[in-house]
């Protein structure tokens, strides 16, 4: 198979979900920006970077949460030469890499717009943009993982939003502590220590590099992809 | 109601209750989402069992449990409609739908059957954590009135809560994948409940506000966990502010009466669009 087809049967793979969840979450924020009537530049660029910091994680997150158990006919994958995992593997690197393009494009917009430089904790165009690349990371990772370990979409979605909301409710208490903080996904637009935000970017892509291993440590059982999904 | 009719809806619902109560995620979603909530050291512990918190002011039982109830609703109905979004869908993925459709059983009987069924049986493991907290609030405070509130609490938050999001949650993915419910649910959850309303449009504080606001206010008389909250009625320059009425128990009824003809509403459009495909 061609690289290209092998590709775009892959995106078709990862579901719909995939495909319009960036670009519906930077939608949804935007307005939010927009219907915002309180005064202050700040506020507005601050939610704005909120979209890319905080809806294109969750959308990318549950998309990663949605790839195993999908495949109606999973033996087939497991007996063909690819392993499973592998296939996997790309899917969440298709889904990922939507999420960035999408992310990406409307970071340069906010950047040409001067809209990046007017939220005070930006962090500058080039490291900034860890901004939206570490929480969509560390998500997509929980979601693989979870998926992994939960082998259907219904539970690990469930967690990875679950996870999303508490840190968006709790968002004080979760930073009260240096672990809390080094994993806190809003760092940049909700954080408490400013002095923390790079540790806790690079935190955050290590997680979501370790759940990752753990994951592909785990669908390597494939026997346990067979009839066993949690219906 | 036909006896047929009330037979495949009694069926579908036990059947119904019997596979989801069954299912691990069911259990363990809500375990681990206690478990990350203590983590991060969660207040509502804190609230309920140190006086420390409280400046030497254990709250009153009623306050403990209600406030209690609005973290616990607020928290574990995310994976609770995450949980049931692949209900419906799953009788299509499966392709028991047209069997199932072959047989007399009336498919609005057994939609209804599967909402309450399905729904009944993922909310139990919220309420085994509410009252849980509850039953050991009340042995700690040596409050057992505390065990009212919290049943009274369920009956006109809880419950209405989890049936306007169960009724979205079963009949959205029809028309939209799975996930991207998922995604669109946590953000309208965000939205709708807890943004302030006069920092951007949102259905939080109106009559159509699946956290309870109306109740809280007006039937247990919650004003937060601290006393100076409000949860309902008008906000000075919010947009929608003609859906929120001063809070009454008439208002507060009102708001529970009209949670659940919305959701009735969509379950009767995912009823059409079902049988539009059929």
């Amino acid at each position: 198979m061609r690289p290209l087809t092998l590709w775009r049967y892959e995106a078709r793979r990862a579901g719909w979900a995939a495909l319009l969840g960036p670009p519906i979450a930077v939608a949804l924020g935007v307005s939010a920006a927009l219907a915002n009537p309180r005064p202050g530049d700040a506020t507005t660029a601050r939610i704005l970077l909120g979209a890319l910091e905080m809806a294109v994680p969750l959308a990318a997150g549950v998309a990663c949460a949605s790839l195993v158990g999908r495949d109606p006919a999973v033996e087939l994958q497991l007996a063909a030469p690819t392993p499973y995992r592998v296939t996997l593997l790309r899917r969440m690197v298709v889904t990922l890499g939507w999420a960035a393009v999408v992310a990406g494009l409307t970071a340069a917009v906010l950047i040409a717009t001067g809209w990046w430089a007017r939220w005070p904790a930006n962090h500058g165009p080039f490291a900034g943009q860890l901004t939206w690349v570490a929480p969509t990371a560390g998500l997509g990772a929980v979601g693989f993982a979870a998926g992994a370990v939960f082998r259907g979409p219904a539970a690990a979605g469930a967690l990875v939003t679950t996870l999303w909301t508490i840190q968006q409710f709790f968002g004080d208490l979760a930073q009260r502590h240096l672990p809390g903080r080094l994993l806190y996904l809003f760092a940049t637009t909700r954080g408490a220590v400013p002095g923390d935000w790079t540790e806790n970017r690079l935190a955050l892509l290590g997680a979501a590099a370790a759940l990752v291993a753990l994951a592909l440590v785990v669908l390597a059982r494939s026997e346990r992809l067979i009839g066993e999904e949690d219906e | 109601m036909t006896s047929q009719t009330a037979r495949t809806l009694g069926a579908s619902l036990r059947y119904e209750f019997r596979m989801q109560v069954r299912k691990r995620s069911v259990w363990i979603v809500p375990a681990l989402t206690v478990v990350l909530f203590l983590l991060i050291g969660g207040s509502l512990l804190r609230d309920l069992f140190d006086p420390n918190e409280r400046k030497g002011q254990p709250a009153e039982a009623r306050t403990a449990v209600v406030g209690l109830a609005v973290q616990v609703h607020a928290l574990l109905s995310i994976g609770f409609g995450c949980l049931l979004a692949d209900r419906l869908i799953r009788d299509d993925r499966l392709r028991v739908a047209p069997i199932l459709d072959a047989t007399p059983a009336r498919p609005g009987a057994r939609l209804v059957g599967k909402y309450l069924g399905a729904g009944a049986a993922t909310a139990v493991p919220i309420l085994v954590v509410y009252f849980g907290f509850a039953a050991a609030y009340a042995v700690h405070t040596d409050a057992p009135q505390a065990l009212g509130w919290a049943l009274a609490t369920c009956a006109v938050v809880i419950v209405p809560g989890l049936l306007f999001v169960a009724a979205f949650a079963l009949t959205l993915p029809l028309v939209m994948p799975a996930p991207l419910f998922r995604v669109i649910f946590v953000g309208y959850w965000l939205w709708g409940n807890v943004v302030v309303p006069d920092m951007m449009p949102t259905l939080a504080r109106t009559l159509v506000h699946p956290l309870g606001g109306y109740p809280l206010d007006a039937l247990l008389d919650f004003h937060g966990i601290d006393g100076d909250d409000t949860w309902a009625g008008p906000v000075p320059g919010a947009t929608l502010n003609f859906l929120r009425p001063a809070p009454t128990p008439t208002t507060a009824w009102l708001s529970i009466a009209v949670l659940l003809v919305v959701a009735a509403a969509a379950l009767a459009g995912g009823h059409a669009v079902r049988a539009r495909r059929a």
